[in-house]
């Protein structure tokens, strides 16, 4: 049954004031000399009194000294042991205040472990961000080098590019120059065909008139021959004419004989003998000089007909020289022509490749701008990252801080006392 | 004065009086005679006579290479021999009187002596001793 304190001490009061009625009513039931009756009656009154002040105040004050003690061991942090007053069968305001402390210090336990576990979680995140923000940065880390590496092949990129620009419009020059030499080239076989056309048609001409020549000589040559044919036969003429003669002057040597033995009458026909003999003689002597006119004749003949063999063989082979050299003009000239061809060819073959060259030098300069771009980009992307880096260390340091930070809440957390059994948490 | 026919033997100008030429002959056909020694070179027929052809260069030791193709047959005075010569030039007057006696060291004892004629010497032949040589050929 619950009783206000203030009751309490009303009751209290009535119960010295019914004793002191109760003991003035039964004093004169007791031997006790009137005089002191009065004496007495407030003895016990006093007495009475006294005992329940003593247990009033012993039960009152030792229910505060505990709330106090309890309120001493909340503020120390101890939040382990609930408070519990002596079980009376008269609870008072104590009672109510000590389940209202036990109600704070409830609440307090909650929030501290609340406080405690939350702590907990935020030093892990902490460490989580910290070890996620180390990370990072070693990933930014490796991203600016990264970007410096490429930042450094965009350098080289861009030198390359401007090398091969250079080399292209080298390319570009050479081609022209290709291009003129083809032209040129092609302009030469045109000569080269012009004129071994021209020396074709001449060898021609040469060789027509070979041919008319030739065969002259091969007419002069019959003419030579049967002129040596002719003088064949003077010769065999003249042969006869000296036989004859031999025969003349024999007949007249034995004529000469026949008259010497005729004697006198042989003198004249032996005169006559010896004019014949002498006629025949002389016409030996001009046969022998015709003869040895003809043979000198045939000699000089034979001479001319082997010149003239000569000259023909020597003609032969002139035109056979001609005839090749047609021919190799001929070729030449196709040959001049396939140059022509081939060099026409070469000449638009460099013209596209100018027009080619030209966009490809049009495409280097685009590359060469994407290039630069790419640079550019790259720079700034290697200053995004170096700041990105900053700022993860930042967020480390930060994480780090924030650690430290519930670290030491943890501390003060750890002041705390929750419960007995765990006196480590 | 006498006529003579001049004619070569080797190097020599030769000479044979006319009077002991029948005639001259001209490449006769010439039979082989079988067994024949010496000088002899074969027979001629010769107007339906058989007469003996004499190498007469190779009789009187002289080179028979230049046999002129025509021969002499001499009369039968001179045993119709058929003599073989070289070079047969003509007939001339030969003036025996200016004959010389053949030199000692004459190489054959078939010439009567030799005569001039212009610039040449002529040896003029003898016919006895050609036929003499040719009985009696020289060992």
């Amino acid at each position: 049954m619950r009783i206000e304190i203030s009751y309490k001490f009303i009751i209290g009061f009535l119960v010295v004031v019914v004793s002191g009625l109760v003991v003035n009513l039964a004093v004169p039931y007791l031997q006790i000399a009137p005089e002191f009756q009065q004496i007495f009656t407030v003895a016990c009154s006093l007495v009475v009194g006294l005992i329940i002040g003593a247990v009033f105040s012993r039960m009152f004050t030792a229910n505060i000294r505990r709330l106090t003690s309890a309120g001493d061991q909340i503020s120390r942090g101890d939040l382990s042991e609930d408070i519990q007053l002596r079980t009376s069968r008269f609870p008072d305001e104590t009672s109510d205040l000590a389940i209202s402390m036990n109600h704070i210090q409830e609440s307090l336990r909650t929030l501290v472990g609340d406080i405690r576990g939350i702590a907990f979680k935020i030093a892990s995140s902490a460490q989580n961000l910290s070890s996620t923000s180390q990370q990072m940065s070693s990933s930014a880390h490796d991203v600016a080098r990264t970007v410096d590496q490429i930042s450094k092949g965009a350098e080289t990129q861009a030198e390359m590019v401007e090398e091969s620009n250079r080399l292209f419009k080298d390319v570009a020059i050479s081609i022209n120059l290709v291009a003129t030499a083809a032209g040129k080239v092609a302009e030469s076989a045109n000569q080269t065909v012009e004129t071994a056309k021209s020396g074709s048609e001449l060898a021609g001409a040469s060789l027509a008139s070979i041919r008319q020549v030739l065969a002259e000589a091969e007419s002069s040559s019959q003419q030579m021959f049967n002129f040596i044919g002719q003088l064949q036969r003077i010769s065999k003429f003249v042969e006869v004419i000296n036989g004859i003669a031999q025969k003349t002057n024999l007949l007249a040597l034995n004529a000469t004989i026949e008259a010497a033995r005729a004697g006198e009458y042989g003198r004249g026909f032996a005169v006559v003998a010896e004019e014949i003999r002498k006629l025949a003689d002389s016409t030996t002597t001009s046969a022998d000089e015709i003869t040895a006119l003809v043979e000198a004749i045939r000699a000089e003949g034979q001479l001319v007909q082997s010149s003239m063999g000569q000259v023909i063989e020597e003609m032969e082979s002139g035109r056979s020289a001609v005839d090749r050299t047609n021919q190799a003009f001929s070729m030449i000239t196709q040959n001049a022509e396939i140059t022509r061809s081939k060099s026409s060819s070469i000449a638009e073959l460099a013209e596209q490749q100018i027009s080619s060259a030209e966009q490809i030098s049009r495409a280097i300069d685009e590359i060469d701008k994407v290039v630069s771009d790419n640079a550019a980009a790259t720079e700034q992307v290697s200053a995004a990252t170096q700041e990105q880096s900053a700022s993860m260390q930042e967020l480390a340091q930060s994480a780090m801080g924030l650690s430290t930070l519930s670290e030491s809440m943890l501390e003060v957390v750890k002041q705390f006392k929750l419960a007995r059994e765990e006196p480590g948490l | 004065m006498t006529l003579t026919l001049i004619f070569a033997l080797g190097e020599a100008d030769y000479g044979l009086e006319i009077d002991a030429i029948q005639e001259i002959i001209e490449d006769p056909p010439l039979h082989y005679v079988p067994r024949a020694s010496g000088s002899l070179i074969g027979a001629i027929n010769f107007h339906g006579q058989v007469l003996a052809v004499i190498d007469l260069p190779g009789l009187l030791g002289f080179s028979s290479e230049k046999r002129d193709h025509r021969q002499l047959v001499l009369t039968p005075r001179c045993k119709s021999l058929v003599l073989t010569v070289s070079n047969i030039q003509k007939i001339v007057q030969l003036d025996l009187a200016t004959l010389q006696p053949p030199p000692a060291n004459s190489e054959s004892g078939a010439i009567r002596g030799v005569a001039s004629l212009d610039e040449m010497k002529i040896n003029l032949l003898d016919t006895d001793k050609v036929i003499n040589q040719l009985r009696n050929p020289p060992t």
